[in-house]
């Protein structure tokens, strides 16, 4: 008997398949890794168990016993107590208030009530090795010890099946070996530990039995014993072959950027950009390859100058670039395509024109003496909605009634039209349909044959491989190695994602 | 486009009223071109300084002569500051403008919660349009008053408590200090500490005459006492004169006196034990056993007086100083705590001021710093006492310069 | 900063949860209110207007003949629109200064304390410089209160931008220093010496006063708004800067990305939001009181921000409702000539804003079926 079973579930959003038939089990007093890359569908499988989802179809066993679990309070019911990536927590409240809060207990609880709970917390956090001030706000604490009020709340309604939801990625090195120790305390005493994640190296250090999905599938569940990081590794990017895109050879160009041993600074006094180096050449796209938070956000927004480097050069067509000088990025060449494009690219409740407007109204042609160029700059906007095929209801609708794909066509019609030598693109087709996509591909590979270049940052290792020239792969904030397009292998690169390579690799 | 749209659609609404009102307003019209064309022929010469003497009405020589015609049926209009409700000032203005009403057989209109404020000088000219008597009861709207007099010389204005005067415009008031004198008798006789304290509103000179005026009256009675004064800079805001009793209350005073419009001292004053006064109006009812006495106004007999004699044809714009003796200023009955001794000597100096023969204001007097302000022998003169800047010996606290 | 966040927002993959299929129909909010249908403002109005004619004949007065004179006292003669324009003159003011600190999301609340300042700085010029001829002083006393309301604007800029602060706190708290400010010196220091200790500053004399309309009271701070409302619709619609703004507005993460400095926008912008709003505040010591006194303000800077919120920040909606406002006031006492007690007046006042702005909310929200 499994203390948690899950049997062919499937969970569909809409068209999307977010479980495709996945069987998952984890036993009493074990630390169960559930691995795989970003959109491999892990979270969703444990938000069906602590109750956010329901499954589509398929069934969950407890103990043997089949449940339905319909909402988290029926999760917690039955022993299942999550902690999500984005903690549950009340700023203003104590840690002691966070966790009792929801507690039935009688109208009045007499002057002591607080003082008795509070000891009672602060001993179960101490006997998991969870220290932190339960009487302090929230607000007051940091990432780690908030993430330790979260597990303790968990602990303190009864969890036994204590899932944790990428827990490392807030933490400082430090603070996750201090986790894992707490999980180890959790073993002990007889609890079912899930924690996903997709770093090879705390699944090997953690974990008892590893599950690894991808692209909703479950792919393979096996004993730590009976494996290492470089067949994980394998097993989390698979092995299928991906059809290239046709790209006729091009003798790259002159060097358009050099990137020269780039530090960024990130919270926590850790740098999000390590010693960076990178070139690109007119009429090349080079593709960015990595696992998320290694990096590639934080060069694109140096690039951009969004944010500012501390250390190291940049060079881009034979002048240094300003530092943190988003005009100066602009004026220089570099257009910039976002991760996000409602959140940070294009303004919802503006119309087309005002959107396109973006980084050409300084110039002469769109405004003169301080006032904008109106009837012209309506003319200009509609010749590149058709030019770019914008479906819109018209010029003047905001941009967030526009679909995903004519959002993103508006937002590359602005990037291409100011005639970039250089466009960092971020998860260019990130949320688009097929069409869309494909739309998107063809514009990156036109931009290439009029011999300007594309950095293409996308966590779609298919998309980096079809387009890219070269294929760099960032790891903790550094560029771990370079692939020709020829030579672009999934498993070498998964390889190199995961932090495998060289001397670290005959370590293990 | 939309945004234009409503915009749009707002200003529709907007010129739908204004098509309302055009169709129904030839009355306001009229009165309105009649005050702006006669505003052309202004009276150069308003009486405006403040050392112009005051006098009693019956010594009054008029500057303009009685305005001829009468009007038989006159539109009375009166301006108030707070809401009649406020059971102070304007509740006893309002009594009296109800006892001319009743005497005279006419109805007058009242705008009430009128502020200080250039709101009053708009209120004043639009009642200006379509009254032929304007009574404005409060001292703020003594510039506005004078402003529209002089655009709308057929209109009277008639000003509480104010200096400034025009060939339409006069002013009334009455001689409070005398009452405020005999209340203060009374004060100095209850208190056990010697301590009395007075919430006072602004300092202008109708608050330093009255409180110089309660505090040689209780000297006269119990020449240990002092009194403690606090300023609120407000006529009626409960809280803030609450506040300012309370503080009063815990720096010792055990009788209270609030010139303010509000009962809210002499509340707080029976909270605590101690006993106060208000006034302009009898505040027996708001606390019985803690109520002592204060200055009342009865503002009824001039109404009438006024009004009927544009009635008549005889108005004149004096500078008219009730007191005792023609029933404009009393004392509100004396509280059910107050001895029948003390209460005697109160009735006894009341009969004085009947008789219109004492002077309270009467050398020798000290001031603060114990300089002979008023030398032994002499008085001062109603208009003297009228713009007083000083307080006598025994006031603790200072006038704001 | 609640780390609380509904179920739909949970950390996931977007590609796993693109949408959820739970309820059939949901509300949406439009904050730009921009799809507000054109009926409900009429509509908010005489609702209003309904309801109050129920108390009205309750008190036992004939509703139409209340409404009749209250627009009448408004807008019914010269001397009413006149008036009604007196008073439209600083809510417009302080409606523009504060409609563009809006356009930012900047919260500015202080255009009453703002209002004060102004009108504090331009009673100085009158002190300070009491023998200069009107060419002198009415400029003089324009540049003092605009520079005067703009510090006190930036005053909660400041703290905004480079610490954090939120601006509704500041700016709110600073209102009540600017009390306290101008009781000081119309209590203390400026205190007409003439006055018998009335708080208020001696008379202006005819060169320090805005010239009026022939015998009216509507004063020359008239053109002051007239230009100001004009230039921020030019402004917003048609210039560069305007657009700077407007993108800032509409997405402020955007606009670091077109890399427009917003700090800077915020400084600017309040100094200007502050600036209109002491600008406001000349004009009615200058053109209607005629001295600085207590009291000087019935609230014109937070009614302003009815009036901004009314007209959705747009030029033209600003006149209208600023001159509504106007006419609502003037028209208030009006009916109370007939007789009606004041506390009827300000009923109406009440249920004419509360309508408007209930209507307002709820051309906000849209209920829609779920895709």
């Amino acid at each position: 008997m499994h203390a948690i079973e899950m049997r062919r579930i499937v969970k569909q959003f809409g068209d999307v398949v977010a479980n495709d038939h996945v069987d998952f089990t984890a036993g009493a007093g074990e630390i169960h890794a559930l691995l795989g890359e970003n959109g491999a569908g892990k979270s969703t499988m444990m938000c069906m168990l602590s109750g956010v989802y329901r499954p589509t179809s398929g069934e969950i066993l407890l103990r043997g016993e089949q449940v339905r679990i319909r909402s988290p309070k029926d999760a917690a019911k039955l022993g299942v107590g999550m902690v999500y990536q984005n903690f549950r927590l009340v700023a203003t409240l104590t840690a002691a208030e966070n966790i009792v809060l929801g507690e039935r207990s009688s109208f009045w609880r007499g002057p002591n009530w607080m003082k008795n709970k509070q000891r009672e917390i602060k001993g179960l956090a101490e006997k998991f090795g969870l220290a932190f001030p339960v009487d302090r706000p929230i607000w007051q604490l940091s990432v780690g010890e908030q993430q330790r009020v979260e597990i303790v709340k968990t602990l303190y309604r009864g969890a036994q099946f204590i899932i944790l939801d990428e827990p490392t990625s807030v933490l400082t090195p430090g603070e996750a070996d201090q986790l894992f120790e707490t999980l180890r305390t959790m073993r002990a005493e007889g609890k079912t530990v899930i924690v996903t994640t997709h770093k090879l190296k705390e699944v090997m250090a953690v974990a008892d039995r590893i599950s690894v999905m991808r692209k909703g599938k479950m792919i393979h569940t096996i004993d730590k014993k009976d494996t290492n990081e470089r067949e994980l590794a394998r097993l989390m990017v698979g092995k299928e072959v991906v059809a290239q895109r046709d790209l006729p050879a091009r003798t790259p160009g002159r060097t358009l950027l050099e990137v020269n041993r780039l530090e960024v600074a990130a919270e926590h006094g850790r740098k999000a950009l390590d010693g960076l180096s990178l070139s690109i050449r007119a009429g090349e796209i080079v593709g960015i390859a990595g696992v998320a938070g290694n990096g590639q956000k934080e060069l694109a927004e140096v690039l951009t100058g969004l944010i500012p480097w501390r250390r190291g050069q940049i060079e881009f067509d034979g002048k240094p670039l300003r530092n943190a000088s988003v005009r100066g990025a602009i004026e220089a060449g570099i257009s910039h395509v976002p991760e996000n494009r409602m959140k940070s690219g294009l303004a919802g409740s503006l119309g087309l024109v005002d959107n396109l407007l973006f980084k050409s109204y300084r110039s002469a042609d769109r405004a003169r003496l301080g006032f904008l160029r109106i009837g012209r700059n309506k003319a200009w906007g509609q010749r590149l909605v058709e030019e770019f095929d914008v479906r819109t209801p018209g010029i003047d609708t905001p941009v967030q009634q526009l679909s995903g794909g004519n959002q993103q066509k508006l937002l590359f019609a602005r990037e291409i039209h100011h005639d970039p030598k250089l466009m960092v693109a971020v998860h260019p087709t990130q949320g688009l349909d097929v069409g869309a996509t494909e739309g998107v591909h063809r514009l990156l590979a036109k931009l290439r044959a009029e011999d300007k270049s594309v950095l293409l940052i996308s966590e779609d290792l298919d998309e980096v491989m079809q387009l890219s020239d070269r294929i760099l792969v960032i790891f903790g904030g550094r560029i771990v190695a370079e692939l020709g397009r020829g030579e672009a292998d999934r498993e070498i690169i998964g390889m190199y994602m995961a932090g495998l390579h060289g001397a670290e690799e005959e370590a293990i | 486009m939309k945004k234009i749209k409503s915009t749009w659609s707002a200003s529709l609404v907007f010129v739908v009223m204004m098509v309302l009102v055009l169709s129904g307003c030839g009355n306001s019209n009229n009165g309105e071109s009649a005050g702006s064309s006669a505003s052309s022929s202004e009276s150069p010469s308003a009486s405006t300084s403040a050392s112009a003497a005051p006098s009693p009405s019956a010594s009054a020589s008029p500057s303009a002569a009685a305005s001829g015609d009468g009007i038989a049926n006159p539109r009375v209009a009166f301006v108030y500051i707070g809401p009649p409700g406020d059971g102070g000032w304007t509740f006893q203005h309002d009594q009296g403008v109800k006892y001319m009403e009743k005497e005279l057989g006419i109805k007058a209109d009242t705008v009430e919660n009128v502020p200080e404020s250039a709101d009053a000088e708009r209120i004043i000219t639009e009642l200006a349009q379509n009254h032929d008597i304007i009574f404005t009861t409060s001292f703020g709207y003594m510039d506005y008053t004078l402003n529209v007099a002089k655009k709308f010389p057929n209109v009277k204005f008639e000003h509480a408590g104010g200096y400034k005067t025009n060939d339409n415009m006069a002013t009334y008031f009455g001689k409070n200090w005398e009452a405020s004198y005999l209340s203060g008798i009374a004060a100095g006789k209850m208190t056990k500490k010697n301590h009395l304290g007075y919430v006072a509103a602004f300092p202008i000179p109708e608050l330093i005459y009255n409180i110089n005026a309660f505090t040689l009256g209780a000297q006269s009675v119990n020449k240990d006492v002092k009194v403690d004064v606090v300023w609120t800079n407000t006529w009626f805001d409960p809280t803030t004169e609450r506040n300012a009793a309370m503080s009063l209350l815990d720096k010792g005073a055990d009788v209270l006196m609030a010139y303010q419009d509000s009962p809210a001292s002499l509340q707080a004053a029976a909270e605590k034990g101690a006993m106060a006064g208000g006034n302009d109006s009898d505040m027996t009812r708001y606390a019985p056993k803690a109520y002592l006495t204060n200055p009342i106004w009865n503002w009824g007999p001039y109404y009438v007086k006024k009004v009927k004699a544009l009635m008549d044809g005889t108005w004149t714009n004096d500078q008219y100083l009730g007191s005792f003796t023609d029933g404009m200023v009393d004392i509100a009955p004396i509280g059910e705590s107050v001895p029948d001794d003390v209460k005697k000597l109160v009735e006894d100096q009341k009969a004085k001021f009947l008789a219109g023969d004492d002077n309270i204001y009467s050398g020798p007097i000290l001031d603060q710093s114990g300089a002979e302000k008023i030398p032994s022998g002499k008085s001062l003169t109603d208009a003297e006492i009228l713009e007083m800047n000083w307080f006598v010996q025994g006031v603790e606290g200072t006038i704001p310069q | 900063m609640s780390k609380i966040q509904a179920a739909s927002a949970l950390p996931l993959e977007p590609a796993e949860a693109p949408r959820r299929r739970r309820f059939s129909y949901r509300i949406e909010i439009d904050p730009s209110g921009t799809r507000n249908p054109w009926w409900i403002t009429p509509l908010s109005i005489l609702l209003a207007l309904v309801l109050c004619g129920i108390f009205i004949a309750a008190n036992g007065m004939n509703p139409m003949t209340v409404y009749a004179k209250m627009i009448k006292g408004a807008f019914g003669s010269s001397f009413g629109i006149t008036e009604t324009l007196v008073k439209a003159i600083p809510l417009l003011l302080c409606g523009i200064g504060v409609a563009i600190a809006y356009r930012i999301s900047v919260w500015n609340i202080g255009a009453e304390g703002q209002f004060l300042v102004g009108a504090v700085a331009a009673t100085a010029v009158t002190i300070w410089f009491p023998a200069l001829p009107i060419y002198g002083t009415i400029p003089l006393m324009v540049v003092f209160a605009i520079a005067a309301g703009g510090i006190w604007g930036l005053l909660t800029a400041i703290p905004r931008t480079y610490f954090q602060v939120n601006e509704l706190v500041t700016s709110l708290m600073l209102n009540y220093v600017a009390i306290l400010l101008l009781d000081y010196f119309v209590f203390g220091p400026w205190k007409d010496p003439k006055g018998f200790n009335f708080p208020g500053t001696p008379m202006f004399n005819d060169a320090q006063t805005l010239p009026a309309l022939g015998d009216t009271r509507l004063h020359f701070g008239l053109v002051f708004a007239i230009v100001a409302v004009v230039l921020y619709g030019l402004l917003v619609k048609y210039t560069k800067w305007g657009y700077e703004l407007r993108l800032i507005g509409a997405n402020p993460e955007a606009a670091k990305n077109a890399g427009i400095p917003i700090k800077r926008h915020i400084l600017l912008v309040m100094l200007i939001s502050g600036g209109l709003a002491g600008l406001a505040g000349m004009a009615e010591v200058s053109g209607v009181s005629h001295r600085l006194m207590y009291g000087i303000s019935p609230g014109y800077g937070y009614t302003a921000i009815i009036v901004a919120w009314l007209a959705k920040l747009n030029p033209i909606g600003l006149v209208v409702s600023a001159v509504l406002f106007g006419g609502l006031i003037v028209g208030g006492y009006s009916v109370q000539t007939i007789g009606l007690p004041s506390s009827i007046s300000n009923m109406i006042q009440g249920a004419i804003l509360f309508f408007l702005i209930a209507g307002g909310m709820f051309g906000k929200f849209r209920l829609r079926r779920n895709a």
